[in-house]
């Protein structure tokens, strides 16, 4: 994978399998601190400590379905994260959720760069109408601060039965999601 | 940028043709999201099925998103589900095939044989 954000849509992924009905995507930027950090927080199934433990190997799947038992997801994102001076830190209870962490030092010259962050975020909020999302964007330049909200259980409650993805809600939520992207300038990033 | 006020005529019209129409969704679209659909483009077939149906006003077409369906060979792999037919997983998908699928088979419902990886 090429860019931060087709890791962060597999990790999004991770927690919409896990059961949850709302996941917490937060992204920071700092740039005094030189630190870029996502925070994917979700009420699913969480794991247990021996699940936990093997989530980070990347010769572990918890999906029993599966003949393949490999899960690369979580691995390779904390593989990532090493090879900028960053860490992965991931919080885990079974029956209550998953708070998973990665921090990359924003200026390292090895850090993949965020990519196509808005096509996560919208592929993401209206492929997986039955799950909430509530996205939080800060941007810490060394001048301003940029923030950035969007919570998919607003719009539900203003849309009562109509579809997220009913063509006008579509072209609602890129337009929403690509101008939050653009006013926090996390597309240079 | 837009406001409540746009959600709300959103909501009205959606309300009108609802009632015009008077049926549920007509195709499901399942783009399958594991960690090799993703490496492999999934996310823009994702995006290129929303920004078709956007585009072309598809009322009647609900997209979503799933896990890996051991196809990894064939990947990006989307189910098309139409009401009472059978489902056909087309393979190797991208953008410009997403749009002849479209096209052809959500618009003028002949399934594109060529991309057809199973049909169940």
């Amino acid at each position: 994978m090429q860019d931060l954000s087709l890791h962060l849509l597999d990790i999004i992924e991770n927690s919409v399998r896990a059961g949850a009905s709302l996941v917490k995507i937060l992204i920071d930027v700092d740039e005094k601190k030189d630190t870029l950090i996502f925070k994917i927080i979700d009420n699913g199934s969480g794991m247990d400590p021996e699940t936990l433990n093997n989530a980070l190997n990347p010769f572990y799947t918890s999906k029993t379905s599966r003949k393949k038992k490999i899960g690369l997801g979580i691995s390779l994102f904390k593989q990532i994260t090493e090879l900028c001076e960053g860490s992965l830190h991931v919080e885990s209870e079974l029956g209550k959720g998953t708070n998973l962490e990665a921090t990359f030092k924003k200026s390292h010259i090895d850090r993949m760069p965020i990519g196509s962050l808005a096509d996560t975020l919208i592929g993401s909020l209206i492929g997986h109408s039955e799950t909430d999302f509530y996205l939080k964007i800060t941007h810490n330049t060394l001048k301003q601060s940029f923030e950035y909200e969007f919570d998919t259980r607003l719009l539900k409650e203003e849309l009562g039965d109509i579809p997220l993805t009913y063509p006008d809600v579509i072209q609602y939520i890129i337009e929403d999601v690509n101008n939050g992207i653009k006013n926090t300038k996390m597309g240079e990033i | 940028m837009k406001t409540l006020a746009d959600l709300k005529k959103i909501r009205e019209k959606a309300q009108k043709d609802m009632k015009l129409r008077n049926t549920g969704s007509r195709f499901k679209i399942v783009v399958g999201m594991g960690t090799s659909g993703i490496a492999m483009g999934a996310r823009e077939v994702m995006k290129t099925f929303l920004d078709e149906i956007s585009t072309r006003q598809l009322v009647d077409v609900i997209v979503s998103q799933t896990g890996e369906k051991g196809l990894s060979s064939m990947e990006p792999v989307v189910d098309v589900i139409e009401d009472g037919k059978e489902i056909i997983t087309y393979g190797n998908m991208n953008p410009e095939r997403v749009k002849k699928v479209v096209s052809e088979h959500i618009v003028n419902g002949q399934p594109v044989a060529d991309f057809i990886i199973s049909r169940d």
